[in-house]
């Protein structure tokens, strides 16, 4: 009797967490602290949270959510910050990179009422400890169909920044997407080996230009690079992004479409789940079916690039995605 | 792949990504031949790269539209000499010790530019920047065209520059005047060449290309600006110049050979040959460790003096 009505409990909690109750406002007032190493206009990683939680503050309402960041924080700095910010009673803290894991689990421990989270990261961790992972091979999936489709060499490059965390998954996903489309065309994927190297990324950019690709994607910070590399390449030559605000660049007359997070779900479900007394020691996924993306297409693209048929098939796979029909094997994909 | 294709593809790209190291590594030759040694290098380039960015943004609806990229050479090779100024005035003036000065320099020029693009431009944005100009009839010259004709302008000058180094520093008086301050500064000081004045020039004129190297950054490779743009290449520029035994032809040649292996290993991976990319993106590192390990000989022929603050009071 005590196991079922424990179960019953727990399983309204749970409902209630995704019907709508991770949509309200929090009862109350929650301090979110962010620590990134990059910028939060950097118009890729870092900016993607940023926005997430100015969305949620600008939803509930700037006397629910306060909120406070710092950024240019390498993991060695990053632990004087996140331990000014619980001390200052900050609710949640989110490390927003898988390099501050060891932090966030040295911090939990010193500060076992905060909740911490970091990503990406399948891990499950302390009991104070999120991690969040975004299935990145979904949005790689939708830009390669668009690229085996758009491509006329049947060469398509891949700018990588590291064969790690959600650019391997964006990569695989990516490759099984082309494949799907024309599994004639080739995809070059080549890494830079940084996330902020721009220059680098461009050279990598040209490299697979001058070997006769046409259609090129690419993913971290980095990728802005690359794609600088396109806009000045002659045309004809296209681009598929990993960040929507990549279509608000000058640079997008040569998008053919975006993919982004939204870790807006991921924030409200870190909120959502603290009110409800669980503090951590879960790990989150974003997903086209949790709303953990966005896709766009280019708008302004001409048709006769970014015909309806490429655009049928997009929304045919997104639909598959988000309903859970078409599942990816990502990590059959060897490079 | 085609191998003559391959080949032919990795020279055209191995000749823009050496310009800025180039560029950057002759300045330095200049500061080392004068006895100082400049680690600020990749600092300056950061506040050239910045300047090299900021002035055709900022005046890209204005008037001064179409002046804006030379506006922009012109701020960086500026900002360059200030802060080899700067650098003249802490180490040959203070005799600060001119490694922890460096390291300071460039914190300061990495940090600045940073801070000062998010104050003045905020987040990531491109400029149009300065377009490749193939040189007519040259550039369709079979092979040598698209290798060595079909650049940047900033190309073709960074590769005058080569021959421009070389005749001041082994031509001119003011070239032997740096020689002798950095191999011999008391025996210069006794035939009546002031060592402060000649070191405080040197280290302008190496900070100036220093500047000219980071424009080429924002203005021609990236066209953009960032904090992280210079990526560590100041510092490849000063490992250049005793891989190239302080010769503008050495330097030259350790500029193509870094960027041949770095166009090299990029296009590897493209071609898809199975090597792990974490060997393939440390190979241009690898290699000029390796060559400057196996040139042991190089230190004798370097300034003599180097690294060493000049006092003429001081007797030894």
């Amino acid at each position: 009797m005590k196991n079922s009505l424990q179960t019953a409990l727990t399983a309204t909690v749970f409902l209630g967490l995704l019907c709508g109750n991770a949509q309200a406002a929090p009862a109350a007032k929650v301090k979110i602290a962010l620590i990134v190493e990059s910028t939060v206009d950097d118009k890729g990683w870092c900016q993607s949270m940023h926005d997430a939680i100015l969305a949620v503050q600008k939803k509930h309402g700037v006397a629910n959510i306060e909120y406070s960041h710092s950024e240019k924080m390498k993991p060695v700095d990053a632990g004087s910050a996140a331990r000014q910010y619980a001390s200052k009673g900050f609710d949640i803290i989110i490390c927003h990179g898988a390099q501050y894991n060891n932090l966030v689990t040295e911090m939990s421990g010193v500060f076992p009422n905060t909740t911490f989270a970091y990503g990406t990261s399948a891990n499950i961790g302390p009991k104070n400890v999120f991690t969040y992972t975004p299935f990145s091979e979904e949005t790689g999936y939708l830009n390669g169909i668009i690229a085996g489709m758009v491509t006329k060499t049947n060469k398509i490059g891949n700018v990588g920044p590291v064969d790690g965390g959600d650019s391997a998954r964006y990569t695989r996903g990516f490759l099984l997407g082309v494949k799907a489309a024309n599994p004639s065309a080739s995809v070059r994927v080549a890494f830079t080996g940084s996330f902020g190297d721009f220059v680098k990324a461009g050279e990598l950019a040209q490299t697979q230009l001058k070997d006769g690709a046409d259609v090129l994607t690419g993913s971290a910070q980095q990728a802005i690079g690359a794609l600088r590399a396109v806009a000045a390449a002659p045309a004809g030559i296209y681009w598929v992004g990993q960040d929507t605000a990549q279509l608000g660049m000058p640079e997008a007359t040569r998008v053919l479409a975006a993919c982004s997070y939204n870790y807006a779900a991921v924030v409200e479900a870190l909120i959502a789940k603290r009110a409800a007394g669980v503090k951590g020691g879960e790990s989150l996924p974003l997903q086209f079916s949790n709303g953990g993306f966005r896709f766009e297409f280019n708008s302004k693209m001409d048709a006769k690039v970014l015909t309806p048929a490429i655009k049928k098939a997009v929304e045919k796979a997104k639909a598959d995605l988000t309903s859970g029909k078409l599942k990816l094997d990502w990590k059959a994909i060897k490079l | 792949m085609n191998m003559g294709v391959g080949i032919y593809n990795v020279l055209c790209l191995a000749v823009p990504f050496s310009v800025a190291i180039l560029v950057a590594a002759l300045g330095e030759n200049f500061n080392q031949r004068a006895g100082v040694f400049n680690l600020g290098c990749d600092g300056i380039m950061c506040m050239g790269a910045f300047l090299g960015f900021m002035l055709p943004y900022s005046v890209k609806t204005g008037a001064l539209a179409p002046y804006g990229n030379l506006l922009g050479l012109a701020c960086a090779m500026a900002v360059g000499a200030a802060f080899g100024l700067l650098f003249a005035l802490v180490t040959v003036t203070f005799r600060a010790s001119q490694g922890i000065a460096g390291i300071g320099l460039q914190m300061l020029g990495w940090g600045l530019s940073g801070t000062l693009f998010r104050h003045f431009v905020g987040g990531v944005t491109g400029v149009e920047g300065i377009a490749s100009m193939p040189i007519p009839g040259l550039s369709k010259i079979p092979f040598l065209g698209g290798v060595l004709f079909s650049h940047n302008p900033l190309a073709y000058v960074a590769f005058l520059l080569v021959p421009a180094s070389w005749f001041l520093l082994y031509k001119t008086p003011w070239g032997l005047k740096v020689r002798a301050v950095g191999t011999h500064p008391r025996a210069a000081d006794t035939m009546g060449i002031r060592v402060d004045r000649t070191r405080y020039q040197a280290l302008m004129l190496g900070g100036a290309m220093a500047g000219l190297a980071g424009a080429y950054l924002s203005l021609c490779q990236a066209k953009m600006f960032s904090d992280d743009l210079v990526a560590g290449r100041g510092f490849i520029a000063v490992a250049l110049v005793y891989f190239g035994r302080w010769s503008p032809l050495g330097i030259l040649g350790g500029a193509l050979l870094f960027s041949i292996a770095q166009s090299f290993q990029l296009s590897m991976q493209v071609w898809g040959i199975k090597f792990p990319y974490e060997f393939a993106v440390m190979l241009p590192y690898v290699l000029v460790i390796v060559v400057l390990a196996l040139a042991r000989k190089a230190r004798q022929l370097g300034p003599t003096d180097l690294g060493k603050p000049y006092n003429r009071e001081m007797r030894f």
